[in-house]
């Protein structure tokens, strides 16, 4: 019967969020996206699989004796199709989720419905706990719908996911939903401690502005404050290095030094360059380690971080580790979510530690 | 042995139900002990002891901010007491809310509803909660919207006028058929046609058997329904029982003197009686002031002098004067 009562409510809000304008507008935005960007995610696909082709063609053509002996291009994987959609559901995407999350409480306070509600037999948590899994399943119900679409075009082009490229769709979705009840449940908390649903979103949205653009930038100065001074280059010239920068989305870059071996001979190494590069990698790993917990917070880092490794592994590694060189092979879905297990982790306790502080202050809500 | 087990209890509740005028073989349907709710260091209830009969209408009587709706939230189980207890139909509402709120209806001061939905989606989402199938449901609803005049109206609970509101109220504080509803400012929103029903449709429930508590500071709104009434200010339950008895109890003492209006046709005459204290003479008009009721030797000394009485009454205390004296305090 207590689930009953539970769900009662939440099949209650979950009709009053897809029916509601508000959703109804926010959505078909997200969908309209979605679609274009499946299909411009399907154009970069299709340009990368030309030139693995040629690239494959021109394998057979070089120097058996050569450098890149053995190298063989890499197949480029469906899931890049997915790397819009990062983009705009960090943006769009939080929007939503706050849209149904602003007012689910501070409403009903506003129009005294709560009141109405309380006086029948619910308990105050079934109340509560109905309105988060109302909101989650409107949530839920939003993020099918856009996979839907980007799979529904792939299928479009007759491109078919393969099993593992299903479930790392699905791991997206997953790790996309995460990143969606971050904001929902700020919202729902925001609603439950202000007594005007303005405030709520007023409150909500300094709150996504905080931890979606303020907290990295932070990170970055407490990191560049708390880690040391940085090490000085030594005043000899230094041996040839390569250096390859790496693109992650424009959300920040890094550069990777790596010692390139000819022919099982390596190049000699200066000494003081040798101090110089141990010492800049542990001044370096100081610095991201600060950056790293403090993007924690973020759910916006989190769920950058966790969902370039489902739809790009190799950058994700490369972003992971910056100061080690480039992985030869892509690592495999398993490998790549063991690396970010901690944003994983970041992205299941935001939403969960602000569910629990709404529980707790609607437990104890004064409801004259 | 179980069916001897309730008379037993019945019995025993009838006991208790001696304190309540009227109330003979009626069970104790509302109790509460020493129920006190503080907010911030200050008592919003304070100490109220308070019987309320089954099938009784009680008028909750007191001034704005006396306590009157916070003791319902209370008796409703949707606020727990700071100490104290309340129980309906002997269910202690703090150890089982949901039991007692299966068996109650509440109407809230300015009620509210989902704006985004009709009044029979807002009752049936509520009508949910309860053991009630599909179909009971729809014809419970049909019901209720056809009682409170609102059948047929297609508008969403958002556009409603307040006493449109009000009146889904009630329908929402009936959708279980409730022992006991409890009602605060029950008319406070409705037009005068829609107090008369008001008034119509609590009699009419009374005399099902429902025990009626109405909350108001509306002296007139309460005198028209109820049986009996309770008299709050400052969270303190001042007096309790029929409107006369709580006029009376509140009425400064005048040396526990009578007053005694006569009035004659003719001129009145020198009135001669050991128990008269004091006499106000205005014309053929008079208040007698004495130690008890005299009215029968009065009317006879009167009549023996051959003089026509118009009126003689024992002068009560004006109820509104005495209940806006407690709600100055």
């Amino acid at each position: 019967m207590a689930f009953d009562r539970l769900l009662n409510v939440a099949k209650k809000e979950f009709s009053d969020h897809i029916t509601s304008r508000r959703f109804v507008i926010i959505l078909g935005l997200l969908l309209v996206i979605s679609a274009v960007g499946a299909h411009a995610g399907i154009e970069s696909y299709n340009n990368l699989l030309e030139s693995y082709n040629q690239q494959l063609q021109h394998v057979q053509d070089i120097d058996v004796s050569g450098p890149y002996t053995g190298w063989m291009p890499e197949k480029p994987s469906i899931l890049l199709i997915l790397s819009p959609m990062m983009s705009y559901m960090t943006t769009l995407g939080a929007v939503l989720a706050i849209a149904i999350g602003f007012d689910l409480v501070s409403k009903e306070k506003e129009t005294r419905s709560l009141k109405s509600l309380l006086s029948h037999p619910v308990y105050r948590d079934e109340i509560i706990n109905g309105k988060a899994l109302g909101g989650i399943a409107a949530l839920g119900f939003a993020m099918v719908l856009a996979l839907a679409i980007s799979l529904a075009i792939l299928l479009l082009f007759s491109i078919v996911p393969t099993l593992t490229e299903f479930a790392a769709i699905l791991i997206f979705g997953a790790v996309t939903l995460g990143f969606l009840l971050a904001y929902f449940a700020i919202a729902l908390m925001m609603s439950t401690i202000a007594k005007e649903s303005g405030n709520a979103l007023i409150y909500t949205m300094v709150i996504f502005f905080a931890v979606s653009t303020l907290l990295p930038v932070l990170g970055a100065v407490a990191g560049e404050a708390l880690a040391g001074d940085r090490p000085e280059p030594p005043q000899t010239a230094p041996l040839p290095k390569e250096v390859i920068w790496v693109d992650n989305g424009g959300y920040s870059s890094t550069s990777v030094s790596q010692s390139v071996v000819y022919e099982g001979k390596a190049v000699e190494v200066d000494p003081a360059w040798q101090q110089y590069e141990d010492d800049m990698r542990a001044y370096s790993e100081r610095r991201m380690l600060i950056s790293s917990v403090t993007n924690l917070f973020s759910p916006q880092m989190n769920y950058f971080t966790a969902a370039m490794a489902v739809t790009n592994p190799r950058i994700a590694t490369v972003i992971h580790s910056p100061l080690d060189s480039m992985p030869a092979e892509t690592p495999g879905l398993a490998e790549a979510l063991s690396q970010v297990w901690m944003n994983i982790a970041a992205l299941i306790v935001f939403p969960s530690a602000f569910f629990a502080a709404t529980y707790v202050k609607f437990m104890r809500m004064d409801i004259r | 042995m179980r069916d001897t087990e309730n008379i037993n209890k019945r019995m025993s509740k009838s006991a208790v139900s001696a304190t309540v005028p009227g109330c003979i073989w009626k069970c104790t349907m509302i109790q509460t002990e020493n129920l006190t709710k503080i907010y911030n260091g200050n008592p919003a209830v304070d100490g109220l002891d308070l019987v309320v009969g089954e099938g009784e209408i009680f008028g909750f009587l007191g001034p704005n901010g006396a306590g009157k709706s916070t003791t319902i939230l209370m008796l409703t189980g949707m606020i727990e007491p700071t100490a104290g207890r309340c129980l309906v139909d002997e269910i202690e509402v703090a150890k089982d809310p949901l039991a007692v709120k299966k068996i109650i209806g509440y109407l809230p001061e300015d009620v509210g509803f989902y704006g985004n939905l009709t009044a029979e989606q807002n009752l049936d989402y509520f009508a949910r909660f309860y053991d009630m199938g599909a179909k009971e449901r729809k014809a419970r609803i049909e019901e209720l919207l056809e009682l409170v005049h609102l059948d047929g109206v297609t508008q969403k609970a958002g556009e409603y006028s307040r006493g449109m509101k009000q009146r889904l109220g009630l329908a929402q504080a009936l959708i279980n058929d409730p022992k006991v509803l409890f009602l605060d400012e029950p008319t406070a929103n409705l037009d005068p046609e829609g107090v008369r029903e008001y008034r119509d449709l609590i009699l009419a429930l009374a005399a099902e058997g429902k025990t009626i508590f109405v909350s108001s500071h509306i002296l007139s709104e309460v005198r028209a329904v109820c049986r009996t009434v309770g008299l709050l200010a400052k969270g303190k339950l001042v007096a309790k029982g029929t409107l006369g008895e709580v006029a009376r109890t509140l009425t400064p003492s005048d040396e526990d003197v009578v007053r005694i209006v006569v009035e004659t046709r003719e001129r009145l005459p020198d009135l001669d009686d050991p128990e008269i204290v004091a006499i106000e003479r205005n014309g053929n008009r008079a208040v007698v002031r004495a130690t008890s009721d005299i009215r029968d030797r009065l009317a006879a000394t009167l009549f023996e002098q051959g003089l026509h009485i118009r009126e003689m009454r024992v002068e009560e205390p004006d109820i509104e004067d005495v209940f806006m004296a407690v709600y100055r305090r």
